[in-house]
C-alpha cells in the first residue's frame, strides 16, 4: 500500500491495483488500475492516479474509473481511462474523457504478400508511401471538401467516402460502428471547426500519426489469427490517425461552451478541465452531437489513408488491391464515448462510456451477450470477440488483441490502447541529441520517413513504455488476448 | 527586460511559463511564447491585425487570448511576431499583433498545437511581479 498525494493505492492481485473511494470524501467509485509492479513504478511517477480519482467523483459514474496499464497524465482525465456514466441517473459526458483527437484510432489491412516478397523493396516502399500519403503539420490532402461535403461527412462517416467512390464497401463492416455512428449533429459544429477540417480529411497529421508496413512476426492464437486472415510473415498496413484539426476544434468549443454548465448543475469538479454536462442536458445533446461529427469525420479520414496506401500500393506492386489480397481486418477508436448498453450488477443499464486513449474489446457473443454487444462486432468476429488494435511507439511492435468476456464484466468491454509517452517530447529531442533515428532504425531493418525536422526524435522507441509489458498486463489479467504480433519495417509519419 | 517567458516540460505536451512586472506585459509574453511554438524562424511585422477578447475572468481570458492567435494561424495562416496588449482588464482586452502571412519557403512550423487547456492554468501576483502558467496540447 502506498500513499500519493491524497490517495492511497491497495494491490488487489498481480495485475490490478484499487483507490478506495473511502480515501476522498468526493470519491463515488473506487479506481481500479491495471498494471504490474513494474509499470505501477512509473504510474505513481505522475499525477494520473491522482486524476483516476478525480474521474470518480463524476455524477453517474458506476461500478469504477478505470485505467489500462499504458496510462499516463492527460488533461483532466489520464490517458488510457475508462469511465462508464449511467445516462438516466442524471450521468455525465465529459468532452476531457474523449480527449482533443476525436476518434484518433488504428486501421489494420493485411495482404497476401509475405516478409520474402518485400524484403529487398522496402526502401522504394516507404518513398512510395511518404509520396503518396499527405503527413506533417499544415499540410493539405488531395481530397477537398465543401462545407456540404463535411455535413454528410459529419452524419455519414466512412459511408460518404465509400458511396463517393473512394473507398471500399467490405471495410465498412469491419470498422467499429461501421464507420458511422448514429445522432451526429453537423448544426452542432462551429464555423471554425469546418474550416479547420476542410482541407484535412485524408492527411495524416503529425505527432504520434503513422502509416507503417508491418509483418506478422509471432502469432499466439492461430484460430483467432486465421479468421482475421493473418499468419506468420503476413504483410500488413497500420494506420493510426483520427479527426485531425476538425476534433481538436470542437473539443476545444466543447469545453468553452460548458465552463459554467457544471455551477447550472450543481456539479463541482476537483479539476476544471474535467467540464461535463449531464448527457441529457442541451448542452451534453449538443457536445455528443459534435462529438460523433467528428468521430465520422475521423473514420473517413481513416477510410481516405487506406484507399491513398492500397493505390501505393498498386502502383508500386504494379497490380491491383485484389490481387494483392489487400483486405481491411478492423478499425477502431481510442479516444471516443459511446452511449451502450452494459449489465451492471445483474441489470441493462445505458451508459455512456468514454474511452480515453483505450479501445473497445468487446468478448464473444454469447446467449447473454445484450444486443448492443451483438451488433457491435462484425458477423465474421462474432465466435472469437473483436479484434483490439494495439500499435506500438515507431520501431517496436504493434499487437492485433482480442476482447475477452471478462473484459465485458470487468472494464465495459475495454483495454489498453498503446504504448503510453514516459519521455516528454523535448526530453526525447534530447535524448536524441547527436543521434540519427533514421539510421538506427535502419540499422534494425526499419525505414523512416518523417515530415517533421523532430518527428523521428520525438517518436523514437524510449519515449514510450514498452508495448509488451503493457499487453502482456492486459492479456494476463484476461480483459483481452494476444493473437499477433506486428513488427514494422516501413515507417511514414508526420 | 520586464518580462520573461521559458517553456516547461509535460510528458505529452508543453507548458509555457512567463513572468512580468505588469499584466499586460505578461499577456505579451504568453503571445510570443506560443507564436515561438507554432513557428520559430524569424517572423517579419509585415501587418497588424487588432483583437478584442471577452472572457470569463483572468485565467479564461489568457486561454482566449492564446486561442485567438492560434486561430489566426489555424484560419488565416498568419504568424504572430510581436504582441502589444493596448488594454487589459480581469476579463477582457484589446491587442495588437505584428506579424505577416506564412510562407513555405522562409518559415519552418514547430509543433503542431492542438489546443490551448485550462489544466494547471495560472495568472496570479507573486510578490512584485505577475506569473503565469498554460499547457499546450499538442
Amino acid at each position: 500500500m502506498s500513499k500519493m498525494n491524497e490517495i492511497t493505492i491497495e494491490k488487489i492481485d498481480d495485475y490490478r491495483w484499487r483507490i478506495p473511494k473511502e480515501c476522498r470524501s468526493d470519491m463515488r467509485v473506487d479506481g481500479i488500475i491495471y498494471a504490474d509492479e513494474k509499470l505501477m513504478e512509473h504510474i505513481q511517477q505522475e499525477q494520473a492516479a491522482l486524476q483516476v480519482a478525480n474521474v470518480a467523483t463524476l455524477p453517474g459514474i458506476v461500478r469504477a474509473s478505470l485505467a489500462m496499464p499504458d496510462i499516463h497524465w492527460g488533461y483532466g482525465f489520464c490517458i488510457g481511462g475508462v469511465a462508464a456514466m449511467d445516462i438516466e441517473a442524471g450521468g455525465v459526458i465529459s468532452p476531457g474523457g474523449v480527449g482533443y483527437d476525436i476518434n484518433c484510432g488504428v486501421r489494420l489491412l493485411r495482404t497476401d504478400l509475405t516478409e520474402g516478397d518485400v524484403r529487398d523493396k522496402l526502401e522504394g516502399l516507404v518513398n512510395q508511401l511518404f509520396r503518396d500519403i499527405p503527413c506533417g503539420v499544415g499540410v493539405g490532402g488531395p481530397y477537398k471538401f465543401t462545407d456540404d461535403d463535411l455535413k454528410k461527412i459529419c452524419l455519414h462517416g466512412a459511408r460518404y467516402v465509400v458511396e463517393k467512390g473512394l473507398a471500399n464497401e467490405e471495410d465498412l463492416e469491419v470498422t467499429e460502428a461501421g464507420g458511422c455512428l448514429p445522432g451526429a449533429d453537423p448544426d452542432a459544429v462551429s464555423k471554425h471547426a469546418y474550416q479547420r477540417g476542410r482541407d484535412q480529411c485524408g492527411t495524416l497529421g503529425a505527432g504520434n500519426h503513422f502509416i507503417e508496413v508491418q509483418v506478422v512476426e509471432e502469432v499466439f492464437d492461430k484460430s483467432a489469427a486465421d479468421v482475421m486472415e493473418l499468419s506468420l510473415g503476413t504483410i500488413c498496413v497500420m494506420i493510426h490517425s483520427g479527426s485531425r484539426g476538425f476534433g481538436y476544434q470542437i473539443c476545444d468549443d466543447a469545453i468553452k461552451m460548458m465552463r459554467q454548465v457544471p455551477e447550472k448543475f450543481g456539479i463541482s469538479l476537483p479539476d476544471r478541465q474535467l467540464v461535463c454536462a449531464p448527457v441529457n442536458s442541451q448542452e451534453g445533446q449538443q457536445y455528443l452531437g459534435a462529438m460523433r461529427s467528428a468521430a465520422n469525420y475521423a473514420w473517413a479520414n481513416r477510410q481516405l489513408l487506406a484507399q491513398l496506401a492500397r493505390q501505393a500500393f498498386e502502383h508500386f506492386f504494379k497490380s491491383s488491391s485484389e490481387s494483392l489480397g489487400i483486405r481491411q481486418v478492423y478499425d477502431v477508436a481510442h479516444n471516443i464515448a459511446r452511449i451502450e448498453t452494459h449489465r451492471v450488477d445483474g441489470k441493462e443499464r445505458r451508459l455512456c462510456v468514454h474511452r480515453k486513449g483505450a479501445t473497445r474489446a468487446f468478448g464473444p457473443i454469447t446467449d447473454q451477450s445484450t444486443e448492443d454487444h451483438r451488433k457491435g462486432i462484425p458477423r465474421k468476429y462474432h465466435q472469437i470477440g473483436q479484434p483490439v488494435l494495439i500499435p506500438g511507439s515507431m520501431g517496436t511492435a504493434s499487437y492485433v488483441l482480442i476482447g475477452t468476456q471478462r473484459a465485458m464484466e470487468e472494464t465495459f468491454g475495454s483495454t489498453c490502447h498503446g504504448a503510453g509517452r514516459v519521455m516528454s517530447r523535448k526530453e526525447a529531442i534530447r535524448h536524441a541529441a547527436g543521434r540519427s533515428i533514421d539510421k538506427e532504425l535502419a540499422a534494425i531493418g526499419i525505414f523512416a520517413r518523417a515530415r517533421g525536422r523532430t518527428g523521428l526524435a520525438e517518436e523514437q522507441p524510449a519515449a514510450y513504455k514498452d508495448v509488451h509489458d503493457v499487453v502482456d498486463v492486459v492479456d494476463s489479467a484476461g480483459i483481452s488476448r494476444k493473437v499477433a504480433r506486428l513488427r514494422p519495417l516501413c515507417v511514414v509519419k508526420g | 527586460m520586464t518580462k520573461h517567458w521559458e517553456t516547461f516540460e509535460h510528458t505529452a505536451d508543453l507548458g509555457l511559463q512567463g513572468w512580468a512586472d505588469t499584466l499586460a506585459e505578461l499577456f505579451e509574453a504568453m503571445g510570443e511564447a506560443l507564436s515561438r511554438q507554432i513557428c520559430n524562424s524569424p517572423i517579419e511585422q509585415r501587418k497588424t491585425v487588432e483583437i478584442r477578447v471577452n472572457s470569463t475572468d483572468i485565467e479564461t481570458l489568457l486561454v482566449d487570448f492564446l486561442t485567438e492567435i492560434l486561430n489566426l494561424f489555424n484560419f488565416e495562416r498568419f504568424l504572430t511576431g510581436r504582441v502589444r496588449i493596448k488594454e487589459i482588464h480581469d476579463n477582457s482586452l484589446r491587442a495588437e499583433l505584428a506579424g505577416e502571412s506564412y510562407d513555405e519557403n522562409r518559415h519552418e512550423l514547430g509543433e503542431e498545437v492542438k489546443a490551448v487547456t485550462y489544466h494547471q492554468l495560472k495568472v496570479a501576483r507573486e510578490g512584485d511581479k505577475w506569473v503565469a502558467r498554460v499547457i499546450l496540447d499538442i
